[in-house]
């Protein structure tokens, strides 16, 4: 589905994601963890298309997308959510999701039909307020809904185009328990067609959700495998607990 | 987002019988201010398309409008061909210009839109200035109106040509309406509330800003067709960047974004500016601070201001118009 090899990306002289590698199969939950700064936003950037990569190459449902641009990726199924909320502001949750998926059929090319009353849309739209718990919410503007319930909107709007591949860059950020119980429950009951590649810091939740995880540290991957394997990693404890006895010290010149 | 709510339509058809009856009633003047309105009032329906509704602040739409009646002029007079065809290749254009405009300025966006857009316009004000074959800063005349007489009407009346206009302005809001609620529009109106995030589920924004701007120049150059036949005459003047500005005033006024504020505010401005000159050559200022009112009145405008009153009344909390309330335009 995913296919990464390779991937590199300087900002001047300071490397980000370091010859990075990995696959991601059709119906997986991948969860990328890392330390702040191990390059897990800026590896959802190269995905995405909004930062060229410095070299190697990413390959999606076979195809190498490596040179098209952060459109084109968007067309062939990619969708993201973001880590700071990036709405359409004034409007209502409606109109959010109707712009999402109005974008994602091309109906941006509808010159005299409106869209928001359209029946497809119309499903398309409740749908995708269900699948994000924001039915009731659905005419209220964005500014008049809890930040929760934005964040919610967040991955709403990613899914209104029904993606092939979900990126979603920490969701749950900002969030009391309960809203990150909603959302534990929206990632049980998504698709198993879509493929979902999740940045998350509560461990709860990632250890349940993740067929597989992949850490990240100063942008290389330090490790890969299923979540007992990942608690069980002694590098991995390292990162998230600090060593004490010097051998993660020795890796550490990259930065 | 646009929404033809019940209270723009009613608005729509007081201000278009106003103007009817207005020409029908008053004098030969009357009838030429009815003119210079529905002028005026396209032109700032084109210019809220594009700023609006698409946050694209232009100040070249005057040369639009211009670039419009010049080469309907050229194609008329010079060339001699009928109007209608002349009209079809002045609003060819407009649209072409426009949308050169746009496509160029796409990836631009606030003062420096402004600013380009400027140039583009001062560029094609001193092509028209300097070019002695159109007459130069003199202008060009011997224009005709068209030939409607298989109607039974004969447009050099003032009050038929000004009843046209009242025509051709509801023509223009239909079709500024039609498009804004269509899908083109919508994802226009996301475009200006964020255009990072529709690019993030695959629109190419910069294109489809291009495209909004050959539309919203198709509008102008409506103006410019009806202005041209209107004095039967044409000079640099229409182009100047004034005119765009005061375009903008006018969508200011009358509250932008709201698409029938703009035909409110070139009414309310006309009127001012033709009362008020009976008694005073400076008119000017009382426009001015009733312009200085309307932006620190929370910068809605009097339509708008009238409209977020109306709403904010019955739902405090979303000052926003239900699209349950909508009535289709057809």
């Amino acid at each position: 589905m995913l296919e990464v090899k390779h991937l590199s990306k300087d900002f001047g002289g300071i490397t980000v994601i370091r010859d990075l590698s990995f696959t991601v199969n059709a119906g997986e939950r991948r969860v990328i963890l890392g330390p702040n700064g191990a390059g897990k936003t800026t590896l959802f950037h190269l995905l995405t298309g909004v930062e060229k990569a410095s070299s190697g190459s990413i390959s999606f449902a076979g195809k190498n997308i490596s040179k098209m641009n952060a459109v084109e990726r968007a067309r062939v199924g990619i969708a993201r959510s973001y880590q700071k909320n990036n709405l359409f502001e004034h409007l209502t949750i409606r109109e959010n999701l109707m712009l999402a998926a109005a974008a994602a059929t091309g109906k941006s090319r509808w010159f005299f039909r409106d869209v928001i009353n359209q029946a497809d849309m119309k499903t398309r739209i409740e749908e995708t307020a269900e699948q994000v718990a924001l039915t009731d919410q659905l005419d209220l503007m964005v500014s008049a809904v809890s930040y929760g319930n934005r964040r919610q909107l967040e991955v709403g709007l990613a899914l209104a185009t029904k993606p092939a591949l979900l990126l979603m860059d920490e969701p749950t950020s900002g969030v009391g328990p309960a809203m990150i119980d909603t959302f534990h429950q929206l990632l049980e009951t998504l698709p198993r067609d879509i493929t979902i590649l999740i940045i998350e810091h509560d461990m709860d939740l990632a250890f349940s959700i993740a067929d597989r995880i992949t850490v990240l540290n100063f942008g290389e991957k330090v490790f890969e495998g299923t979540p007992e394997d990942t608690r069980g990693n002694p590098t991995v404890r390292q990162i998230y607990l600090g060593g004490g006895d010097g051998t993660y010290g020795a890796t550490n010149d990259h930065a | 987002m646009f929404y033809q709510t019940r209270l723009r339509t009613i608005t729509l058809i007081l201000a278009l019988g106003f103007l009817a009856v207005y020409a029908s009633f008053g004098s030969y003047f009357a009838r030429e201010i009815v003119i210079e309105i529905t002028i005026l009032a396209i032109l700032a329906i084109s210019l809220d398309f594009c700023a609006g509704f698409g946050g694209m602040v232009s100040l070249c739409h005057g040369a639009i409008m211009g670039i419009s009646a010049y080469a309907f002029s050229i194609m008329s007079v010079k060339l001699g061909l009928p109007s209608v065809p002349s009209a079809m290749i002045g609003l060819m254009a407009a649209v072409v210009f426009s949308g050169l405009v746009g496509w160029v300025t796409a990836r631009t966006s606030g003062i420096f839109f402004i600013m380009a857009t400027l140039a583009f316009g001062q560029m094609a004000y001193t092509f028209f200035f300097k070019s002695r074959w159109l007459g130069g800063d003199d202008g060009m005349g011997g224009i005709d109106r068209f030939n409607l007489s298989w109607l039974g009407v004969d447009m050099n009346d003032a009050l038929v040509f000004a009843l046209f206009g009242v025509a051709v302005l509801l023509l223009v809001y239909v079709i500024a309406a039609i498009l804004l609620r269509s899908g083109f529009g919508r994802i226009l109106s996301g475009i200006h509330s964020n255009e990072n995030r529709m690019q993030a589920v695959g629109i190419n924004t910069a294109n489809h800003k291009a495209m909004a701007m050959a539309a919203s120049g198709l509008m102008a150059g409506i103006a410019g067709i009806l202005a041209a036949q209107h004095t039967l005459y044409i000079s640099p003047e229409l182009l100047i960047w004034t005119v765009s500005g005061e375009v903008l005033l006018v969508v200011i006024l009358g509250g932008i974004g709201t698409l029938i504020g703009p035909v409110v505010g070139a009414i309310m401005l006309v009127m001012l500016k033709h009362e008020l000159s009976n008694y005073t050559d400076y008119w000017h200022m009382v426009v001015g601070m009733v312009l200085i009112f309307a932006v620190l009145a929370g910068g809605r405008g009097i339509f708008g201001q009238i409209e977020y009153w109306l709403i904010t009344r019955h739902s405090p909390k979303t000052p926003h118009l239900p699209p349950a309330k909508e009535k289709d335009l057809a």
